[in-house]
């Protein structure tokens, strides 16, 4: 398995649904880095340096990735890393039904990049995260 | 929860008093704060914010009652000490009833100084630990579907990931059979997560109190991003879905955004579902008086005459001519329902057999600012 492409951070609370991304990933020959939960997934931030982070929403609280994503955007400690793509993969916007848009700029929270919803399909993942590598 | 060097806050007009405490806290570890007045002291506390005040009860100017009716709405976690000069039993009890939580009673010894202190801190930080578990409680009680909801849905999301990852044959051929039952075990799961859902959605408004977050929206917009997003799924199942109302003024009503969403996206995707092939969805919104009306008219299969009364009760099901057993929970209707009540509205349904149905919902719209009500 060659990883002469781009390096992609997961941070997901499941461990399967991380594995079955890390598959995905894999298989369209991606770094991936794994991370369970925000602690984790600061450290893998500044130590791995990703090109591009895909982050769930609910983790141990609420709205985890809303939170890490915010810090990314804004905090010091995140300086050199600031504009790395973010895409929240989440099931949070179907939560009671059909729930579009993610509302954290209302809350004062600087949003994602993109959203995906889960399950993720692997074309369309692919597809969405050579776009933001592009840019 | 416990804090690091506690400020405590000496409230007396006798220097002597002052210094000599503050020496004893200070070898202590505490921090100090002296005030030589009722009026002074009470400046500080809401500056300084102290942990644990010491008030002398007889003070030229305030006196230390007074300090003491005061704390309450200065912070409710404080906790008062006070000194009686004239040891009195009285005016301690009176002390102790104005909210102090102990008492020390003139002359007094480094020793009983220093166990009062920190009995008292040690009731702050019970206080603050109570206090920090009820507001857990609270956001959990507040959060408690939300957090059910996405509880349920993990695993099952998971199940649907691994499926993604056979379907899309990156771990290995699957062949078509396979694909097959993989396909038809996702669709199992859908359906699952949809009553979940809906079951939810029952159990938030079906208690009486709708936590529905109330805000001025506006129904034209709400509607023109249900259409784009339930266009894809129209095309799919060969329906054409028609909405003119996309460009216009702002429709506005005090609602709950989710909740409206959720009310006309199960209305749209009823007559989406239960329409005849290359048939027809309009959706139309208009104003009358006071009213927001938005209709949703399909030219599907139509509803029994004998079955319209019962459209909107719970598990009340009409399958689709061609179906082996009536899909969905029942649920929905009653939940559209349910929510437009919420928002002192009313649904109606208009029906022909054959020949189509159109649900009519009206909701109040925002006293508007020009006119005087």
């Amino acid at each position: 398995m060659t990883t002469n492409r781009a390096k992609i951070l997961v941070v997901d609370d499941d461990p399967d649904f991380r594995e079955a991304m890390k598959a995905i990933l894999t298989a369209a020959s991606y770094g991936v880095v794994t991370a369970s939960n925000v602690a984790e997934g600061t450290q893998a931030i500044l130590g791995e340096r990703p090109d591009l982070i895909l982050l769930d929403i609910m983790m141990d609280s609420l709205f985890d990735g809303y939170s890490l994503c915010h810090a990314i955007r804004t905090s010091k400690e995140f300086e050199g890393v600031r504009h790395t793509p973010v895409i929240f993969v989440s099931a949070v916007r179907q939560i009671a039904g059909s729930r579009f848009g993610f509302k954290g700029e209302d809350q004062g929270l600087t949003g994602p990049e993109d959203y995906i919803d889960k399950p993720v399909k692997p074309a369309d993942l692919l597809a969405r995260i050579e776009r933001y590598l592009k840019k | 929860m416990t804090e690091t060097n506690p400020l405590v806050l000496i409230i007396d007009d006798e220097e002597a008093m002052r210094d000599s405490c503050s020496q004893i806290l200070l070898k202590d570890h505490y921090a100090v704060e002296t005030a030589k007045d009722g009026a002074t002291g009470i400046q500080l506390i809401r500056a300084l914010h102290p942990a644990l005040v010491i008030v002398d009860l007889k003070m030229p100017g305030m006196s230390g009652f007074e300090v003491l009716e005061n704390l309450p709405g200065l912070d409710p976690h404080i906790v008062a000490v006070v000194i009686t000069g004239y040891a009195t039993v009285d005016s301690a009890v009176e002390a102790m009833k104005r909210g102090a939580h102990d008492f020390l009673p003139k002359p007094f010894t480094p020793e009983a100084l220093r166990i009062i202190i920190a009995r008292g801190l040690e009731r702050r930080r019970l206080i603050l630990e109570a206090e920090a578990l009820r507001k857990e409680k609270q956001l959990l009680e507040e959060n408690f579907i939300t957090m059910v909801s996405h509880q349920l849905r993990s695993p099952l999301v998971a199940i649907q990931q691994y499926f993604e990852v056979m379907l899309a044959g990156l771990e290995g051929a699957t062949d078509d059979r396979m694909k097959e039952m993989i396909r038809k075990a996702n669709e199992r799961l859908d359906s699952l997560l949809r009553l979940i859902n809906e079951w939810l959605d029952l159990a938030r408004i079906g208690q009486g109190r709708f936590v529905g977050t109330f805000q001025l929206l506006d129904v034209r917009k709400i509607l023109n991003r249900l259409v784009e997003f339930l266009t894809p799924s129209a095309r799919e199942n060969n329906i054409s879905l028609e909405w003119a109302g996309s460009s216009g003024p702002a429709v506005e009503l005090m609602g709950d955004e989710q909740g409206l969403e959720q009310v006309f996206s199960n209305l749209i995707n009823n007559a989406l579902r239960y329409n005849k092939p290359r048939g027809s969805v309009r959706i139309n919104l208009r104003e009358e008086a006071n009213f927001a009306v938005v209709e949703v008219q399909d030219t599907g299969i139509g509803i029994a005459p004998e079955h319209l009364p019962l459209i909107f009760e719970q598990f009340f099901r009409v399958g689709r001519p061609g179906d082996k057993a009536p899909k969905g929970s029942g649920l929905g209707l009653s939940i559209a329902k349910k929510l437009v009540e919420a928002h002192h509205g009313r649904i109606e349904v208009r029906s022909e057999l054959g020949v189509g149905t159109s649900f009519i919902v009206r909701l109040p719209k925002a006293a508007s600012g020009g006119t005087p009500a």
